[in-house]
C-alpha cells in the first residue's frame, strides 16, 4: 500500500489521517523517555520532554481539526495506527528508525533526527526535489507512489506538512473556482479552547483556508522553527533545539545562533534513570505471566484511551475530559512496568506496549 | 503562551538599590505588593519591592525545591515547603500551644499573650502567603461593608460594595478567578451588566453532588426565621476551563507556571486534591505569577532578604523620608543594615508584619488603632462518614460550600458563617489518609485486599464542613511590639493578644447544631469529636469546641472616615503619614465570612489607581 501523489480532496484526508499518526507516533518514544527518568531527577530535562510530547498531542488536534474541517474522520483506532516499534517515522523518512528506549543519550540523538528541521529553500529543500527513492520496507504506511511506479520519501516532518498546506490551497483555489469549499465537515467537530487541556500552545478552530494554513503554521513552526531559526513565531524554541539543550546541558536564550546556546548550564544525570526495555515487546515477557498480564492491560487501557480520543475528535469532544483522568491512569501503568526488573536479565526492567502484537 | 517568562529576575544587590530613588518603594512581594508594583511599573513609575524571605524561587526548580521539602516533610503543615529563616521567620503550626493564663508563650516567632491561642500563619518568601493558600477567591455580601449601621456590631466601611466592585473586577482577572455569575448571584452580591468570570467553575466535585441532592431546598430556622440552603460552587483562583464570553468575548488565557525557561506548565487544574500549601501543576494562583509580570516591565527591582525595621519621618510634615533595611546573607550569616528612598511607600508585608514594622517604628499613632482590630476567621471543623461511597479525595481541596447563612437579620445577635465542603475528607480535622491508613495497619491489623477495602470504606465515605465565621474589630485583639521580644536580626517580634467574643462563639454554638443536623439529613456518621488538650479547645455554655485559624489575618490598620478612629483612609494612605500606605488585609474594617485575599487585592487595584495620579 501507499499514497498516492496528493491530487483530491480524498488524498488531502489520507494525508491528514497520515498526519495524525505521525504525530502520535512521537509520543511512545518521548514518554517512555520521559517516565523513565528517576523521579527527583533531571527536573529540566522532563521538562524539555514533556513540553514537546504536550506539543505533538497539539499538533494531533491540530490535524484531526482540520481533518474534520475537510470532511475527513480522524480514526486512531485503525490498524496499523500505532506503529511496532522500531519503526520508520510514516512521512516515509527512512534514513533512520524511530526507537522505544530509556532517557539515555541515543535516545536523545534519536529525538533529534525525528526533529530535525527542513532544510532551508536555496539547500534543496522542496519536497519535489528532495523526495528519496528507496526501496520499499515493511512498514505499513506508505511513502508516495507516483505514475511510473517510482516510490517518493520526505526527508522531513516540516516537508510533509508542506506539501498538505500547498496542496490544500491549490485544492481550495480550485473549488472557489466553481463557487465551493473543500472545509465542507462539520464545526461541531472541532476541538476548541474549552476542551483541549492543558499547555503547548493554543488550540485553532479550523473552519477555512486561513484557519488550517494557520495550524499548519503552528505544527511545523512548533517543531522545526520559524524559516529555519530556533524559535517559532510564538517566540518559542522549536524542538530540536529544545532537545538539543539536553545534548549540551544548557538552555537556549532569545538572540543565540543555533547550536550554540548561551543561557544557564543544567546538569543532565544520564544514569538516574529506570533501565527499561528497549522496543519492548510482548514476546519479551512470554515466560514471565506478571509482567504479561501488567502488559496487556496497559496496551489495552491504551487502546481504550485511543478508542475515546477517537470519539472525541468526531463529534462528542466532551469525551476529551474523561480521557484526562486516563492519562493519569496511563502514567501510573508506565511507572508500574517500568520500576519493575525482568527476571534472568541483567538490569533491564518492564516497559510499556503500545502497538500491535505480531 | 499562557505562561509568564522571566527575562530576568529583576533582583538587585542592596547596595544599588539603596543608591537610587524610587517612585515607590513597596515592602513585601506578597499579592498585595505584587498588585501595586505590576499596576504602577506598568503606568511607567520605577518601583522596589523589599521581600524579607529569600527570592531565587521565581523558577520551576525554586518551586520544585519548596514542593520536595514539603514531600519529605514529616508534618505537612502549611509552612512546611519553606525553610526555617532565623531572619525572617514565620509563624508555623506546631509553635501553637495551650497557653497557661497569664503566661505568654514565646516559643514560636509569634508571642502569644492570649487569653486565647491564635492558630494562624502566614509565609515570609517572595510571593508571600498566596505560597501557601487554598485559593477561594469570594466576594464580601454588600451587607459586610456596613454592619455597624445594619447589625449594630463591627465597622462601617468608608467604602461600598458597589464602590469596590470594578476592582473585584480586576482581582478576579489578576487571580484568575473560575466561577459562574449565575451562582455567585446571592445575598445582594451584583455584577456588572454582561459581565462573567475569566474562567468556567470548577466542577463540583461527586461528593458534592451527594451533599447537595440531600441539602438543596432544606430549610434551618435561625433567630425565628427559616433559611431555604443550596450548595453553590465556591469561586477559586485557580485555573479551569477558560469562558470565551469574558472581557466581551475576547476571552481568557489561564497563566500557568512563573518560569525563566519556558516550561509551558501549571494551566489547569488537575485535581491532585493538594491545593495547600502548593499546587503541584501550578493550577493555582501565587503572587509570583503578578510579580514576574511586574519584573517584566524592566521598572522594578527585587530586593530580598531584606527587611524592613525603622520607617524614618519628617516629624514636620509626616513625610516618611526612607525605611532602614536590613539585609542578610543566609550563608555567611552575616547582615547590613541599608536605607532605602523613594517617593512613596507601601506597606505590603500583611496584617501583622505591617503593625508590627509600624509600631517598631514608633510612628505617631493619633488613632491609638495601630495594631489594634486583629481579625483572622475562626474556623470550626465538623466530620462524618457518608451512608454512601463518595469518593473523596479527588478535585480541588473544596468546590463548592454552603453561603446563605453568610448574611441575616441573626447577625445582630450572633456571627454570620459559611460552609465549605471538604474533598479532602477528615484532612483538616485527623490528618486523613494517613491517620486512617496508619490506623488500618497498625491496629487493625489489615494488608492485602482488606485493608484497600478498609481504606475505601474509610476515607471515601469521608464528608467535612469546615465553617468559616465571621469575627468583628476588637480593640482588644491586637499585635503589639515589646523590647524583650527580637528576632535573628535583632528586629521586634509581633506580640498578639487575642479573643474570641461571645458573639463569635454564639455562631460557633448555632453552626455546630448546623452540621449535626445536616449531617443527620444526610443519613451520615458524625464522628466530630473535639480534644480538650488542643491548643484551640474552649467552652462555651457547657459545649466544648476547637477552633482553627483561618490564616487571614486582617484589621490592624483599619481604613475610615475619621483621623480619630482608623488609620488608614479610603485609598489606604495613613492619616499621619502623607506619603505612608499600609495595604492589605490590615486595611479592612470587617471581614465578613469571604476569605480576605481577593477583597484586599481589590483594594490594591483600589490604591495603585490613586497612587498613579498622585505620582503623574
Amino acid at each position: 500500500m501507499s499514497l498516492n501523489p496528493l491530487n483530491t480532496v480524498a488524498d488531502l484526508r489520507d494525508y491528514l489521517q497520515v498526519a495524525i499518526a505521525l504525530e502520535h507516533a512521537t509520543l511512545p518514544p518521548y514518554l517512555i523517555a520521559m517516565y523513565s527518568l528517576k523521579p527527583g531527577h533531571n527536573s529540566a530535562a522532563y521538562q524539555q520532554i514533556r513540553m514537546v510530547a504536550i506539543e505533538e498531542m497539539l499538533h494531533l488536534v491540530l490535524s484531526a481539526n482540520i481533518l474534520n474541517a475537510v470532511g475527513g474522520t480522524p480514526d486512531l483506532t485503525a490498524p496499523d495506527f500505532v506503529p511496532k516499534y522500531p519503526t520508520h517515522l510514516q512521512n516515509g523518512e527512512k534514513d533512520f528508525v524511530v526507537n522505544v528506549q530509556r532517557f539515555s543519550k541515543e535516545a536523545i540523538n534519536n529525538f533529534l533526527q525525528i526533529e530535525r528541521p527542513v532544510a532551508p529553500p536555496h539547500d534543496h529543500g522542496r519536497f519535489s526535489r528532495s523526495m528519496t527513492r528507496s526501496a520499499a520496507t515493511s512498514y505499513a504506511v506508505p511513502p508516495v507512489r507516483q505514475a511510473d511506479g517510482q516510490e517518493l520519501h520526505f526527508c522531513t516532518i516540516g516537508e510533509f506538512y508542506k506539501e498538505i498546506c500547498e496542496k490544500m490551497e491549490l485544492l481550495e483555489k480550485e473549488a472557489n473556482a466553481r463557487n465551493e469549499t473543500i472545509f465542507t465537515g462539520d464545526p461541531a467537530r472541532q476541538i476548541d479552547a474549552g476542551y483541549y487541556y492543558s499547555g503547548g500552545g493554543e488550540i485553532l478552530v479550523v473552519t477555512d483556508l486561513t484557519s488550517a494554513s494557520k495550524a499548519i503554521r503552528l505544527i511545523t513552526e512548533q517543531g522545526e522553527g520559524y524559516e529555519g531559526g530556533i524559535f517559532d513565531y510564538e517566540g518559542e524554541l522549536s524542538h530540536y533545539y529544545r532537545f538539543q539543550q539536553i545534548k549540551l546541558g544548557r538552555y537556549y536564550v532569545c538572540g543565540d545562533k543555533p547550536d550554540h546556546p548561551t543561557g544557564a548550564r543544567f546538569t543532565v544525570d544520564w544514569d538516574a534513570v529506570y533501565p527499561v526495555k528497549c522496543n519492548s515487546d510482548i514476546s519479551d515477557y512470554r515466560d514471565h505471566p506478571e509482567l504479561l498480564a501488567a502488559v496487556m492491560d496497559f496496551r489495552a487501557t491504551y487502546q481504550t484511551f485511543l478508542e475515546n480520543v477517537t470519539k472525541a475528535l468526531t463529534g462528542q469532544p466532551q469525551i476529551l475530559q474523561e480521557t484526562v483522568g486516563e492519562m493519569f491512569r496511563l502514567k501510573e501503568k508506565f511507572y508500574h512496568l517500568m520500576k519493575n526488573p525482568i527476571p534472568g536479565q541483567c538490569d533491564v526492567n518492564a516497559a510499556p506496549v503500545f502497538g500491535p502484537i505480531r | 503562551m499562557p505562561e509568564v517568562k522571566l527575562a530576568h529576575a529583576g533582583c538587585v544587590d542592596p547596595a544599588a538599590a539603596a543608591a537610587k530613588f524610587y517612585d515607590v518603594v513597596v515592602v513585601g512581594a506578597g499579592v498585595s505588593g505584587a498588585i501595586i508594583a505590576k499596576e504602577l511599573s506598568e503606568a511607567g513609575k520605577r518601583v522596589l519591592v523589599l521581600e524579607a524571605g529569600p527570592g531565587h524561587d521565581m523558577s520551576l526548580e525554586g518551586y520544585e525545591t519548596y514542593l520536595n521539602r514539603f514531600y519529605t516533610a514529616v508534618s505537612k503543615d502549611n509552612n512546611s515547603p519553606y525553610a526555617k529563616n532565623p531572619y525572617a521567620p514565620m509563624p508555623r503550626t506546631e509553635d501553637v500551644k495551650r497557653l497557661t493564663p497569664g503566661k505568654p508563650d514565646a516559643t514560636g516567632y509569634l508571642v502569644q499573650n492570649g487569653p486565647y491561642p491564635l492558630e494562624s500563619t502566614y509565609t515570609r518568601v517572595v510571593g508571600g502567603t498566596t505560597m501557601h493558600w487554598e485559593g477561594k477567591a469570594l466576594r464580601m455580601v454588600p451587607e459586610d461593608f456596613k454592619t455597624s449601621t445594619l447589625f449594630g456590631h463591627g465597622r462601617d466601611w468608608p467604602l461600598s460594595y458597589r464602590d469596590l466592585m470594578s476592582d473585584y473586577d480586576k482581582a478576579e482577572f489578576e487571580l484568575g478567578v473560575s466561577a459562574e455569575v449565575e451562582s455567585q448571584s446571592y445575598l445582594g452580591i451584583e455584577f456588572e451588566p454582561g459581565y462573567v468570570f475569566p474562567m468556567h467553575e470548577l466542577p463540583p466535585s461527586y461528593l458534592d453532588k451527594a451533599v447537595s441532592r440531600v441539602v438543596d431546598g432544606s430549610e434551618v430556622l435561625l433567630d425565628g426565621k427559616q433559611y431555604p440552603l443550596t450548595v453553590r460552587t465556591t469561586p477559586q483562583a485557580r485555573n479551569s476551563i477558560p469562558n470565551p464570553a469574558y472581557n466581551g468575548g475576547q476571552g481568557y488565557q489561564p497563566v500557568g507556571a512563573v518560569s525563566i525557561y519556558p516550561i509551558d506548565y501549571g494551566e489547569r487544574c488537575q485535581g491532585n486534591i493538594n491545593c495547600v500549601p502548593l499546587c503541584p501543576v501550578q493550577a493555582k494562583y501565587d503572587a509570583t505569577k503578578t510579580l514576574a509580570k511586574a519584573l517584566a516591565t524592566g521598572r522594578v527591582d527585587l530586593l530580598s532578604q531584606a527587611v524592613a525595621s525603622k520607617i524614618n519621618y519628617d516629624t514636620g510634615t509626616g513625610t516618611v523620608t526612607n525605611i532602614e533595611v536590613k539585609t542578610y546573607d543566609l550563608e555567611g550569616q552575616t547582615s547590613r543594615t541599608i536605607s532605602v528612598k523613594g517617593q512613596i511607600f507601601v506597606l505590603a508585608a500583611n496584617a501583622v508584619e505591617n503593625a508590627r514594622l509600624m509600631l517598631a517604628s514608633k510612628l505617631p499613632n493619633t488613632s491609638d488603632q495601630i495594631g489594634r482590630n486583629l481579625m483572622d476567621h475562626p474556623f470550626l471543623l465538623n466530620w462524618a462518614l457518608m451512608p454512601q461511597v463518595t469518593g473523596t479525595m479527588r478535585g480541588s481541596q473544596s468546590t463548592s460550600g454552603i453561603e446563605e447563612l453568610r448574611t441575616g437579620e441573626f447577625r445582630k445577635k450572633q456571627a454570620a458563617f459559611r460552609v465549605s465542603i471538604h474533598n479532602d475528607g477528615w484532612g483538616w480535622s485527623t490528618g486523613a489518609p494517613y491517620a486512617q491508613f496508619l490506623e488500618a495497619v497498625d491496629r487493625q491489623n489489615k494488608f492485602g485486599k482488606k485493608l484497600r477495602e478498609r481504606l475505601v470504606d474509610q476515607i471515601s465515605r469521608q464528608l467535612q464542613l469546615a465553617i468559616q465565621f465571621e469575627l468583628m474589630p476588637d480593640p482588644k485583639n491586637r499585635v503589639t511590639v515589646e523590647d524583650r521580644y527580637t528576632d535573628g536580626l535583632g528586629n521586634l517580634r509581633p506580640v498578639l493578644n487575642y479573643e474570641l467574643s461571645d458573639y463569635a462563639l454564639e455562631g460557633v454554638a448555632y453552626a455546630r447544631r448546623f452540621c449535626q443536623l445536616i449531617f443527620q439529613r444526610l443519613g451520615a456518621e458524625d464522628y466530630t469529636s473535639y480534644d480538650p488538650r488542643e491548643p484551640g479547645y474552649l467552652e462555651y455554655k457547657g459545649q466544648g469546641y476547637s477552633i482553627r485559624g483561618g490564616n487571614h489575618w486582617s484589621g490592624t490598620h483599619l481604613m475610615g472616615t475619621n483621623p480619630a478612629d482608623s488609620v488608614v483612609d479610603a485609598n489606604q494612605r495613613c492619616w499621619d503619614h502623607p506619603n505612608l500606605y499600609p495595604v492589605g488585609g490590615g486595611s479592612m474594617p470587617t471581614i465578613g465570612t469571604s476569605n480576605t485575599t481577593l477583597t484586599l487585592a481589590a483594594l490594591c487595584f483600589r490604591t495603585a489607581r490613586h497612587l498613579s495620579q498622585v505620582l503623574a
